[in-house]
């Protein structure tokens, strides 16, 4: 209770849950002297939800989530065509995987496709969504086209855009200055170009929403401040805005990490791979393995390492954003 | 995505960890799976057919779609088996074999002959494995041919289809001064470029070495006759036959038959379905300007003129376990019946029994299934594709390495190697 009591700012929204079970009376005092009541007080005062709140939910991703992964886990050890018992390998599956250069690579590919996807979507939702939090209704009319993307499914974009990137009758036969022959899908540099802008095309939407709402939030007052202290649209861009949008980058950057490092269909349809295994990233090396070449085993095997993989990168974002403290609750901060 | 393959993985584990294999349909019927497309139209009928006089009583069920052989793997060891499934022969069924789960058709063959001898031989043997036969032919044949557009062909003053490999060289170059791509080429899918390396190796070194590879003789993909099909396969490539873009077309959207149909190419190898493609995207096309020849001969090569490479026939199997193989046997005499062949070729299949040519005249494009006929018939050897003469896990490894290979990715040693590491049949 001791940091609460000294009132250390900011860390008025960090309680754990399991604090608001004792001194609540204390300490509700010591920050109604400090800061006057907030709205983040009367969230502490009502009753927290309990452990069988989580019930359903842990239940859920036990049964969906844990109990198949073990399975998959103990699959990565036996041998299995899809015909009859699987067989016990031991770690051959594994030691195949970890001299395979295609696996490797396969990792490495999908790192890079995410950063790609994080570094191209970032910038371009940011300043969308920005700007959509604007008044004015024609921005409500155009956030509502940009929207559309998403609701298409990957697999109809993937197949709208192959056709429309055909080297012969889609739109590189018609801008030959900028595409050349045409052969996009024969380069690995331009068949990713088009993995990263297929995805940019589809997902950027999603996140300029996410921009969007978290703009709007940011309290007018601020920008009312910083007008008064003469700052112009870029500064306050830079100070006010971004700063405040701290979090919804955080969500944003997760969520395109994750759906990064799963991306499938639009490589199953756009590229198969290919050219060669120039884009067989982890996901579609897993299907390959499992359901083309009936190697289940291996598939599990990958499958795990994907798992294994995402859940790293997904910590290094989550501590390197500060998102595990969430802090900046407070309105400034 | 990493999820739900994890559970479609689990999920198929424990369904099919305590099941023993037996064949599913008690009682006094069988269940015939087949492929889910518009060739079901005459199973039905035969189906039909079949159980206006037999007591026991055929069932067909299909799978749609590209799924079948996963969803056929998945089930066929588990009580939900089929008695009777189509499939493409060759490495398709290899796993079922081994696994000691398909009947050897050879008792029903010795009680009835016409099970074999009513069909064309060169696509009977495709569903032979260690000698014993494991399937009957049950739909059409698909000869890979040279198809071309006899416009451009005309245009750029070829005047017959290429009869030697050096005429297809010459064709080439006449094709692209005029400006258009020599040859139409879906690289984009990788097996329509692997049906170049079929007929290539099978003009050099005839049929025996590619059989001799897929037995386990991995010595074959590194002879001087094996290199000297990569370095023509390089050579016609550095000739700019299949222009510069032949990786990003594919042949599954359309894509490189409306090249052959638009006038932007002269050539493309592709299966007899090149027909029927044409004619959805221009009926006109396929009916006027559509030619066909058979594959060029190679000067010196050892593979007969006459050989083929394709789908040599789709077939059904039978499960070893079904309680039902005498009414079985009677089922599948249906497939050299006038009616079926008749049915098969209202619908654009080309069946391959022997009483075939009778019927010819009422297909759709009489002359046209003659000549695939004929081919077929005379074939010393039709090789089934590759990728289905394999074991289906050697599928992607083949398609990666063709592909990597035509487009400079690879070079020989490296394709030979690729190919060596496939596990065999052997």
């Amino acid at each position: 209770m001791a940091a609460t009591l000294t009132g250390e700012p900011g860390r008025g929204g960090a309680v754990a849950p399991g604090d608001g079970s004792h001194g609540k009376g204390g300490k509700r005092s010591a920050r109604q002297r400090r800061f006057g009541p907030s709205r983040r007080d009367v969230g502490d005062r009502a009753s927290r939800p309990g452990f069988l709140w989580a019930v359903p939910g842990a239940l859920f991703f036990t049964v969906f989530a844990v109990v198949p992964l073990g399975l998959v886990a103990v699959l990565s050890f036996y041998s299995w065509g899809g015909l009859g018992s699987p067989q016990w390998a031991g770690t051959a599956n594994w030691t195949k995987l970890l001299h395979d250069p295609v696996m490797l690579r396969s990792l490495w590919l999908s790192v890079l496709l995410t950063l790609l996807g994080v570094v191209v979507q970032t910038p371009l939702s940011l300043l969308l969504g920005v700007w959509a939090a604007g008044p004015q209704r024609n921005r409500a009319v155009l956030s509502a086209i940009y929207f559309v993307p998403l609701l298409l499914s990957a697999t109809a974009i993937s197949v709208l855009w192959r056709a429309l990137l055909d080297p012969n009758f889609g739109i590189p036969s018609q801008l030959t200055w900028l595409f050349g022959n045409g052969n996009l899908f024969g380069h690995q540099n331009t068949a990713i170009g088009v993995l990263v802008w297929v995805a940019a095309w589809q997902y950027t939407p999603f996140h300029t929403l996410i921009y969007q709402g978290a703009a709007r939030a940011v309290p007018e007052v601020l920008y009312q401040a910083a007008e008064i202290d003469g700052a112009g649209r870029v500064r306050k861009f830079f100070h006010i805005t971004i700063p405040q949008l701290r979090n919804a980058m955080v969500t944003s950057v997760i969520l395109m990490v994750v759906g990064g490092l799963t991306t499938f269909d639009t490589v199953l349809i756009l590229t198969q791979g290919g050219p060669g295994t120039d884009t067989t990233i982890t996901a579609y090396y897993m299907y390959q393995q499992a359901f083309k070449s009936f190697d289940f085993g291996t598939g599990a095997a990958i499958a795990l390492l994907l798992v294994v993989v995402s859940t790293i990168i997904s910590l290094i974002v989550v501590r390197a954003s500060g998102y595990d403290k969430m802090r900046s609750v407070n309105e400034g901060l | 995505m990493a999820a739900s393959c994890a559970v479609a993985l689990s999920l198929s584990l424990t369904a099919c960890g305590g099941s023993s294999p037996s064949a599913g349909s008690g009682g006094n019927s069988f269940t015939v799976l087949v492929y889910g497309d518009a060739g079901n139209k005459v199973e039905r009928q035969i189906v039909d057919e079949f159980n206006k006089t037999s007591s026991v009583k055929a069932k067909l069920s299909t799978i749609p779609g590209a799924d079948y052989q996963q969803k056929l793997q998945t089930i066929i060891g588990t009580s939900q088996a089929p008695d009777v499934f189509f499939n493409w022969g060759g490495g398709s069924i290899q796993p079922f074999v081994k696994a000691g789960l398909l009947m050897p058709l050879d008792d029903m063959i010795q009680k009835n002959p016409k099970l074999k001898s009513s069909f064309l031989p060169s696509v009977f043997n495709t569903a032979e494995i260690g000698g014993k036969a494991y399937g009957i032919p049950m739909r059409g044949t698909q000869p890979v041919l040279l198809f071309n557009n006899k416009s451009v062909l005309k245009q750029a003053g070829i005047t017959s289809s290429p009869a030697t490999w050096n005429d297809l060289l010459t064709d080439v170059g006449k094709l692209k001064a005029k400006g258009v791509t020599p040859i139409a080429l879906g690289g984009g899918d990788q097996w329509p470029t692997l049906m170049w390396f079929e007929y290539l190796y099978d003009r050099i070194a005839g049929p025996g070495l590619f059989q001799k590879a897929l037995a386990g003789d991995k010595s074959q993909w590194s002879s001087p006759d094996s290199r000297k099909a990569l370095s023509m396969l390089q050579q016609l490539k550095a000739a700019g036959a299949f222009g510069s873009n032949f990786d990003s077309v594919k042949f599954t959207d359309n894509g490189s038959t409306k090249l052959l149909a638009t006038g932007k190419a002269g050539f493309e190898l592709m299966g007899s379905w090149e027909y029927s493609t044409a004619q959805s995207i221009d009926p006109t096309f396929a009916k006027s300007g559509l030619g066909y020849a058979a594959f060029p001969t190679v000067p010196g090569g050892k593979g007969d003129t006459a050989n083929l490479v394709g789908n040599t026939n789709n077939f059904y199997s039978v499960l070893k376990s079904t309680k039902h193989a005498d009414a079985i046997a009677k089922f599948l005499t249906l497939m050299y019946s006038d009616e079926f062949v008749k049915a098969q070729l209202s619908i654009g299949n080309l069946p391959t029994t022997t009483n075939t040519p009778q019927f010819l005249s009422q297909a759709d494009d009489p002359a046209y299934d003659q000549y695939q006929y004929g081919l077929v018939k005379q074939a010393p050897a039709f090789q089934l594709s590759w990728d289905q003469a394999y074991p289906p896990n050697d599928i992607t490894p083949i398609h990666t390495a063709v592909g990597q290979f035509l487009d400079g990715q690879i070079d020989a040693n490296g394709f030979i190697s690729a190919m060596q590491n496939l596990s065999t049949a052997g």
